[in-house]
């Protein structure tokens, strides 16, 4: 597999997944403009890719499906569920044969025939489109019925008399070649020029600057900053040939011939435009007039009042949509609708009137937007793909760097107490702060490489929502927040599956059916929450349901069957504890065994996952209102943060994942309970154990009386207290797994090395304590 | 070598003018407070030259000696 082939595995993942989050959000939230424009590009620059790579029938079916949005983006035809199930079942096959060619290098043999069915599947929406023949038109913009943009008309103004000519001498139609070279285009050893001397039967030509110039001295030569225009009678399959390894950045632009008669062009769409827009104000007018409630005023204000003013910018009305924002202050200081319901009658009234285009036009140059989706500029976004196995070097290094300038810290104290030399050992630790600053600096910028967005989780699930709640019969959106917190990779990772198991869940028993919620005075369409957010260096992830909540008298029911705790357990057990069963294993409040959850393995397997990247799981619920699970995690799992605590004579690490908190207890607060003491804090009672015990150590003598140290763990909702001599130091430690004959040994994490060279032993509390 | 400096102090651009000169031709033309470019012995232009005319606009001396050049884009602005 070339570089080529694995850039392009990677990119139509990222521009599938794009596309599916975009048409989810086509259908859920209506179909403005842009939204259209963003789905547009992202199965434009997939087909550009597939073209690149050569793959012919995923471009097939890709383009079939690019009709079939220009379509709705000229308003030829509504967007329907339909539809929307279409193009995701497009992109489902491109993923396919994306993963077909990740294993292959190659489709499978059926990709024509599947191309085409999915490709027919999509044609069949277009109006008065007869399935077939269509699919094999290549290349091909359909703009006969679209604007004619306004770099067209200045290309054919400045040549007009020598292309009237070739119009009249030959006949044939023209197109118009816009190529935006990428700015990194001379690096891939293209020549922008050169490709358009190929063009046969040039008319003309303009080449220009994207953005302004900078000064001489800021120039850089090497970084493309050119448009290259041109007008040609030479045929369109001819020219999409030349320019076959850049159609991501090359428009190709049938002119018909009528076009090319008056000057300026005048937009033929406009009736379209000005229709559009006149329902989009239209649509605001309502939303405003609906309800008056104070609380939301800002909000249903502000919206209203962007989506028309963005609407009339589209449809080339500036001045009226400038008009809209001067009435939004004036409102807003108001807390009333009324200046903006004027605003909007106006500009319907001045919209209806048909106010000619020379009066709102002041200058063409101004408006130079096309109609037609732009076609796609990758977002510049500067990032470098690195092999996850080189930066997993590049931690483990730092790592380690860490931990050997903790000797520095030793080697201070050596020299002081063997040579007693104050200066020397004042020296050394002053460097041993230089160091361990500059080490921790490192280590934290190496850590931050590996450090990614939730969201990459996130975006998978709308998708999964949508199609589950359809399943279910229920309905259900998706919210998300905080998509942008990040955290380790490998965290990131992980959470696929425990966050996919507690949706499905929140689906499954959570969200009532469409019925249910309305007699229980709820919208029909429930909301489930992804949130993630940062406190410290933790991260949390949410998942929320507006549901029904979790009974826990059926908890409780439901533990008796499966006999998961003794009876007088069970009526011990507070209903907020109660609820915890559910992450028991073998435990499933479902009354049937679904297709989705309810097999009782779900939430017991979030618990183990979690945990295991040393993380907690908490749930709360309230009956009827809905279910909050919440999962507590560490932004990164390289390094650990321990308490090395010294029990019998010994050290031995304590991972601060596990820890609650510490307390030191007067002797008089422990109580006997049988063969164990315990105490209580806070009405829960807390069972101790020694440390030095536990570990066949000789435990030291203690007057009675002493207070005691008490380390408190929490883990899977057991509460105990691990008794220690003294804490000695709190550090941040790279963990190595227990290996050769140690490996088996249960209870503990790892090992660590200390300042000094000894080998310090980390304990697992949860199995300890368990 | 496609880019020199005349006598005179001019900037000339002889043959055939690839890639690399692009970066060449920057330096001349930015060490040069006024510069002129004579461009009439150049019979073939890369892009990432002619964009450097373009960005840092010489004077320049004569036609292009790149007749697509000459043609398409003359002199520009």
């Amino acid at each position: 597999m070339n570089a080529l082939h694995e850039q392009f595995i990677t990119e139509a993942r990222e521009l599938i997944e794009q596309a599916t989050g975009d048409l989810l959000a086509l259908e859920r939230e209506g179909s403005a403009p842009e939204r259209i424009d963003r789905v547009f590009r992202a199965f434009h620059t997939l087909k550009g890719s597939a073209g690149v790579v050569e793959l012919p029938a995923m471009g097939m079916a890709l383009h079939a499906a690019e009709d079939l949005l220009a379509a709705i983006h000229a308003r030829r035809l509504a967007i329907a569920p339909a539809i929307i199930d279409q193009a995701l079942a497009c992109l489902d096959q491109v993923s396919r044969w994306v993963d077909e060619f990740e294993s292959h290098a190659a489709l499978p043999p059926s990709a024509g025939e599947e191309a085409r069915a999915v490709a027919e599947r999509l044609r069949g929406f277009l109006p008065g489109q007869a399935t077939g023949p269509q699919a094999k038109a290549g290349q091909r913009h359909k703009t006969a019925d679209r604007t004619m943009p306004h770099w067209v008309s200045l290309l054919i103004d400045s040549q007009r008399a020598r292309i009237a000519r070739e119009a009249q001498e030959r006949a044939t139609a023209l197109c118009a070649i816009r190529y935006e070279p990428t700015a990194d285009c001379f690096f891939n050893g293209d020549d922008p020029l050169q490709s358009m001397r190929q063009v046969p039967d040039l008319l003309a030509f303009r080449i220009e600057a994207r953005e302004p110039w900078p000064a001489v001295d800021a120039l850089d030569p090497y970084a493309c900053n050119l448009r290259l225009l041109a007008i040609s009678a030479a045929h369109h399959g001819e020219i999409a040939k030349i320019f076959r390894l850049v159609p991501d950045q090359v428009r190709i632009l049938d002119l018909a011939l009528e076009d090319l008669g008056s000057s300026p062009v005048v937009r033929k769409d406009e009736g379209h435009a000005t229709e559009l827009v006149r329902s989009v104000i239209e649509e605001q007018r309502r939303v405003l007039r609906a309800s008056e409630h104070p609380e939301d005023f800002a909000g249903r204000f502000g919206a209203a009042a962007r989506v028309a003013a963005n609407a009339l910018r589209h449809g080339l009305r500036p001045e009226l949509a400038e008009r809209i924002e001067s009435a939004v202050s004036a409102g807003l200081s108001r807390q009333e609708s009324a200046p903006l319901l004027a605003a909007l009658d106006e500009t319907l009234a001045r919209l209806e009137g048909g106010v000619s285009r020379a009066d709102v036009m002041p200058d063409a140059s101004s408006t130079p937007r096309d109609a037609e989706p732009r076609i796609a500029e990758r977002p510049g976004a500067r990032s470098l793909r690195v092999d996850e196995a080189r930066i997993d070097a590049l931690v483990n290094l730092a790592g380690e760097l860490v931990v050997a300038k903790n000797t520095l810290a030793h080697l201070a104290n050596k020299v002081e107490r063997e040579l007693g030399s104050h200066d020397l050992g004042r020296a050394v630790r002053r460097e041993h702060q230089a160091i361990e600053r500059l080490a921790g600096e490192m280590h934290a910028a190496i850590l931050r490489l590996r450090m990614v967005p939730i969201g990459r989780v996130f975006r998978s699930f709308p998708r999964l929502v949508r199609d589950t709640a359809r399943e279910l019969d229920k309905e259900a959106v998706l919210a998300i927040h905080g998509e942008t917190t990040e955290a380790d990779k490998t965290i990131v990772d992980q959470l696929f599956e425990p966050l996919l198991h507690l949706v499905r869940n929140a689906l499954d028993h959570g969200v009532e059916t469409p019925e249910q919620r309305r007699a229980a005075g709820k919208l029909d369409i429930a909301t489930i929450t992804l949130q993630a957010a940062r406190t410290g260096d933790r991260f949390h992830v949410e998942v929320l349901d507006d549901g029904r909540g979790i009974d826990p008298a059926a908890v409780r029911r439901k533990a008796r069957d499966r006999r998961l705790l003794a009876d007088d357990e069970l009526a011990a057990l507070s209903d907020e504890h109660l609820i915890d069963l559910i992450f028991s294993a073998g435990f499933s409040t479902a009354a049937g065994v679904s297709d989705l959850s309810g097999r009782g393995v779900g939430m017991d397997v979030v618990r183990t996952t979690v945990e295991r990247m040393g993380g907690r799981v908490s749930l709360t619920s309230r009956l009827g209102s809905g279910t909050t699970v919440r999962l507590d995690l560490p932004m990164n799992i390289a390094v650990s943060r321990i308490m090395v605590a010294e029990a019998g004579g010994e050290l031995f690490g304590i991972s601060m994942d596990a820890v609650t908190e510490t307390v030191r207890l007067a002797a008089d607060r422990i109580v006997q309970v049988k063969n164990n003491e315990g105490f209580v804090l806070r009405d829960r009672v807390v069972p101790i154990c020694s440390l030095a015990e536990l570990m066949k150590l000789p435990r030291p003598a203690r007057a009675e009386g002493d207070a005691r140290l008490l380390v408190v763990a929490e883990t899977s909702g057991n509460i105990a207290a691990l008794e220690i001599d003294a804490i000695r130091d709190r550090l941040e430690v790279v963990l190595k797994p227990m290996q050769g004959l140690l490996a088996g040994a249960r209870g503990y994490l790892g090992t660590t090395l200390l300042g000094d060279g000894q080998v310090l032993l980390v304990l697992d509390l949860k199995e300890l304590l368990a | 070598m496609s880019v020199r400096r005349d006598e005179g102090g001019t900037i000339v651009l002889a043959g055939s003018c690839p890639v690399e000169d692009a970066e060449r031709l920057l330096q001349m033309l930015q060490a040069t407070p006024t510069p002129k470019l004579d461009w009439t012995q150049c019979h073939h232009l890369h892009t990432a030259v002619l964009q450097v005319i373009l960005a840092a606009r010489p004077a320049l001396v004569g036609a292009c000696g790149d007749p697509w050049v000459r043609q398409w884009v003359g002199a520009p602005a």
